[in-house]
C-alpha cells in the first residue's frame, strides 16, 4: 500500500511538472517600425473605396484569406503559417499603416505585393476592405 | 473475520497514468495583442486617376487588349487552337486533331510599353510586336483608353528551292492597329480597333506577257483592312464572359479572308489569366489570321451561286502567368 501510494505521488509530481513547463503558443510576430505603423490612411473609407478594395481581395487575396478574411481560403491548408482571422478585435487592433506594411512588405507564405499592386492607392483600398471584416 | 480484498496493481496506476497522460498532452494557449493604436483617416485628395481594369488580361482571344501591365512585369503566354468541327467522334470534334500553338513572352522596359516575342507552330512563324499605352480613360479627361499594337511576323519555314520565298522578305508579314477601348461599367469593357494587315509576297501570274508588254494579275492585295470588336463581361468577381469578332473589309481578287466569331470564359486569379473559347481563327498571328483565314463561321451563297458551308469553329484556350520584378 505505501508503495502503491509513493508510485501514485511520484506519477502525479511529474504531471504537475510537466504542466508547469507548458509553452505559451501565440501567432509569430510581425514587428511594423513605427514610421510606417504610424502612416494614417489618406484614403476615406467609402463605396467607390470598398468596391475597389473588393475586386483587388478576390483577386489577390481571397484565395488563402478568404472571402471575409477569416483564413478559410482554398490555399490556406497548404500553408506553412495559418493566415490570421481578421475579424478578432486582436487583429483589428493593429494601425492602418501597419495593415499596409504588412500588405506591401509580405512575410514567408504571404507574398510582397508593393510591386503586383503598384498603386499606393490601391492598397490604401484594401486596408479599409479589411476594416470591413471587424465583428 | 477480517475481509481481505486483494486489488490488482494495473487496476490501480492504470487510471492514474491516464489522467497524467491528459495533464502531458495539454496545452495551454495564450494570444498576444498587438498593441499599436488606430490611425487617423484623413479625406483622400480629389484627383483624377485612370480607370483600372479595363480589361484582366492583355489579349482577348485572338485580339489584343488596351491592358500594358506596369513597368516590370514579365509576362509568359501559351496559346493553343484545337482542330476543327466537323469529324465527330474521329478527333473528338477537332479536340484531337493537328492543333496550332504560340509560345509568347512580353516585357514592360518602361510604364506603357510592352514588348512581346513569340513563336507559333504553323509555318514556325516568329514574330515580334510592340504595344503602346497612349491614353487612358481617365474620368473628365478622356472617355477612352486608346493603344496602339505593331507586329510583325516572320516565316522560317525550310525552303531550299526558293519556291515558297524567292526572297527573304517574302517572308514577312505587319500588322498594326489602334485600339479604343471604354469600361462602361465595374462588370462591362468593349473595344474596337481599326487594323490593317500587310504581307511582303502575294501569288501571281501573267495574265498577258508578250513583247507589247507584261500584266500580272496578283491573287490577293499586299494590304487588308479589317476591324476587330472585342469585349468582356464580368459574371463573378473571377470570371467573365467574352467575345470577339474581327472583320476583313478588304475585298481579296481571290482567297478572300473569312471573319472571325469567338465566344468564350476568362477565368482570373493573382497571376494568372486562362481564357477558354471557341471561334474560327486558328493561326495565332493577328495579319497571318485576317489574311489568310478560311474557315467559315456562317454558312451562306456566294455571287456565283455556290453553298459555302459554315460552322468551321475550333476550341482554343490561352493561359497567361504574370510576374513583376
Amino acid at each position: 500500500m505505501k508503495r502503491k501510494i509513493i508510485l501514485t505521488g511520484a506519477v502525479l509530481a511529474v504531471c504537475i511538472m510537466s504542466f508547469a513547463f507548458t509553452t505559451i503558443q501565440q501567432p509569430k510576430p510581425w514587428p511594423v517600425p513605427d514610421k510606417f505603423a504610424k502612416i494614417a490612411n489618406p484614403v476615406k473609407s467609402n463605396a467607390e473605396s470598398i468596391s475597389a478594395g473588393k475586386a483587388l481581395w478576390n483577386q489577390h487575396c481571397a484565395s488563402c484569406h478568404g472571402k471575409k478574411g477569416l483564413g478559410d481560403g482554398s490555399k490556406a491548408a497548404q500553408l506553412k503559417t495559418t493566415p490570421q482571422d481578421m475579424t478578432l478585435a486582436a487583429f483589428q487592433s493593429q494601425s492602418d499603416g501597419s495593415l499596409y506594411y504588412k500588405i506591401a512588405e509580405g512575410r514567408d507564405d504571404m507574398p510582397s505585393f508593393k510591386k503586383k499592386i503598384p498603386d499606393a492607392e490601391d492598397i490604401w483600398n484594401l486596408v479599409n476592405v479589411v476594416r470591413t471584416f471587424k465583428k | 473475520m477480517k475481509l481481505k480484498i486483494k486489488l490488482p496493481n494495473s487496476l490501480f496506476i492504470l487510471p492514474v497514468c491516464l489522467v497524467g497522460c491528459l495533464f502531458l498532452l495539454q496545452t495551454t494557449t495564450l494570444y498576444a495583442q498587438d498593441t499599436t493604436g488606430v490611425a487617423k483617416q484623413q479625406t483622400a485628395p480629389l484627383k483624377a486617376r485612370p480607370v483600372k481594369n479595363t480589361f484582366d488580361g492583355t489579349m482577348i482571344i485572338d485580339d489584343q487588349t488596351v491592358i500594358v501591365p506596369v513597368k516590370g512585369t514579365f509576362e509568359f503566354d501559351i496559346m493553343h487552337r484545337f482542330g476543327t468541327f466537323g469529324n465527330g467522334y474521329q478527333d473528338l470534334d477537332g479536340l484531337f486533331a493537328p492543333a496550332n500553338i504560340r509560345l509568347a513572352v512580353n516585357y514592360a522596359p518602361i510604364n506603357n510599353l510592352y514588348l512581346g516575342l513569340g513563336l507559333s507552330k504553323t509555318d514556325m512563324l516568329w514574330d515580334g510586336n510592340a504595344k503602346y499605352a497612349i491614353i487612358k480613360q481617365t474620368k473628365g479627361a478622356s472617355p477612352v483608353s486608346v493603344t496602339y499594337f505593331g507586329d510583325m511576323a516572320y516565316d522560317t519555314r525550310l525552303d531550299g528551292d526558293h519556291s515558297l520565298f524567292p526572297h527573304t522578305t517574302d517572308r514577312l508579314t505587319s500588322f498594326n492597329e489602334i485600339i479604343i477601348a471604354r469600361k462602361f461599367s465595374d462588370k462591362f469593357s468593349l473595344q474596337v480597333a481599326p487594323t490593317l494587315s500587310h504581307q511582303n509576297s502575294v501569288n501571281g501570274y501573267y495574265t498577258k506577257l508578250d513583247s507589247t508588254g507584261s500584266k500580272v494579275f496578283e491573287e490577293m492585295r499586299h494590304d487588308q483592312f479589317g476591324i476587330a470588336v472585342a469585349g468582356r463581361f464580368k459574371i463573378t468577381e473571377s470570371t467573365s464572359f467574352i467575345f470577339d469578332y474581327d472583320q476583313p473589309i478588304t475585298q481579296e481578287p481571290t482567297k478572300n479572308p473569312h471573319p472571325n466569331v469567338a465566344l468564350g470564359f476568362e477565368f482570373t486569379t493573382s497571376g494568372h489569366t486562362f481564357q477558354v473559347f471557341m471561334g474560327n481563327y486558328t493561326m495565332l498571328n493577328p495579319q497571318h489570321n485576317n489574311l489568310y483565314n478560311q474557315n467559315n463561321p456562317f454558312s451562306y451563297t456566294d455571287a456565283n451561286g455556290t453553298r459555302v458551308k459554315g460552322g468551321q469553329f475550333c476550341i482554343g484556350f490561352n493561359i497567361s502567368r504574370l510576374w513583376n520584378f
